[in-house]
């Protein structure tokens, strides 16, 4: 089940969901409104490498906003500090920057349960665009899990900048082949 | 918990969710298929800006359907009119549609309780790729919400067509 904008102001005043800050004015009807932090980050290079740590630049946008270039990634963040223990939290753009070509993520839309942070968000775009800094740039649900739950201690929820991919990191763990 | 197919048709009989023109072969087993209508809308400048204004051409698609370009975004729109006050409506490309390449939403698959009207389509095209009006192009699933339910009341509500970012009219929500 998918809670409601009220169901999620609820939750937010129990404390089983953390939103912070938290505005009434955010609140949709089955979502809450998030907004773009101030740095992001992207690579200098074209070509990525998943085993190899990249060099990222970090950016910040500026009060008269920053053109986002099409076919590069940018690594963005939440102003707002998001994360449940009870409530799976799915982040998603909006609409209306959809309608103007803007990916806020790359098909990772799903959070874990008990990742508390600032969410890096990946951005993409299909044709140059002015973004802002403090725009209100998407919207997270949450849904209610079945099952017992182990909460989350991954390392990205150590993070809260705007954090680079950790697939190197995966990828030197050992691995074990079941033959 | 996500509506079947037979349960988005019954609740289409007792007007708990609008699907308009309803035809009971658009029903899978847990999603109804939106067909593609025959506008497509298209921004005028390439650099755009979400402070300002964009204006849009609209291009009317004969039979013979349209290309759609990579390098850009493009509206589109679906035939039905499609919204619940019960249930949060989800949309999704139709999976032969994505193994073209073609996104038709741009990390927005998300509508609000108790918006009414023609989805609009969010077309990304990762290489050119031809489609026709009235092609089966995305797929609508229900949910269903958990608590008090505050209706859909914005900007969007009652959409026919293409309809371009309102972004700019929006006040900022923070200086």
């Amino acid at each position: 089940m998918i809670l409601t904008g009220n169901a999620i102001a609820h939750e937010v005043q129990v404390g089983n969901i953390v939103i912070e800050p938290f505005e009434s004015a955010g609140i949709n009807p089955n979502s809450y409104n998030y907004h773009l932090g101030s740095v992001v980050k992207t690579s200098p290079h074209l070509g990525l490498d998943a085993t190899h740590p990249e060099e990222w630049i970090c950016t910040e946008i500026p009060s008269a906003g920053l053109v986002f270039e099409p076919n590069r990634v940018y690594l963005g963040t939440t102003i707002e500090r998001i994360g449940s223990d009870k409530f799976v939290p799915s982040l998603i753009g909006r609409s209306s920057l959809g309608r103007l070509g803007v990916f806020l993520q790359i098909s990772a839309d799903l959070g874990n349960l008990g990742a508390f942070h600032n969410w890096t968000l990946e951005i993409v775009v299909t044709q140059p665009i002015r973004l802002y800094a403090g725009m209100r740039c998407g919207q997270v649900t949450f849904w209610q899990p079945e099952g017992d739950i182990a909460l989350y201690d991954g390392v990205m929820a150590r993070h809260s900048d705007a954090h680079e991919s950790i697939a190197s990191a995966i990828f030197q763990q050992p691995v074990e082949i079941i033959s | 918990m996500i509506l079947t197919g037979l349960a988005i048709a019954s609740q289409v009989v007792t007007n708990r969710i609008d699907l308009d023109p309803f035809d009971p072969a658009q029903v899978n087993p847990n999603s109804y298929d939106l067909r593609l209508g025959d506008t497509l809308g298209l921004y005028e400048s390439h650099e755009l800006d979400t402070a300002r204004d964009n204006p849009m051409r609209y291009e009317q698609m004969g039979p013979e359907g349209a290309v759609l370009e990579p390098g850009r975004i493009t509206l589109g729109h679906s035939v039905e009119v499609v919204g619940s006050d019960h249930y949060v409506p989800i949309i999704r490309a139709k999976s032969s549609v994505a193994r073209l390449g073609l996104f038709v939403h741009v990390t927005a698959d998300l509508i609000d309780i108790g918006s009414h009207g023609q989805v609009t389509f969010q077309f990304h095209a990762v290489q050119p790729v031809h489609v026709y009006p009235g092609m089966l192009v995305a797929q609508v699933t229900f949910w269903v919400p958990r608590g008090a339910i505050t209706l859909y009341d914005g900007k969007y509500q009652g959409s026919r067509g293409p309809v371009g970012s309102q972004i700019a009219s929006e006040k900022p929500s923070r200086d």
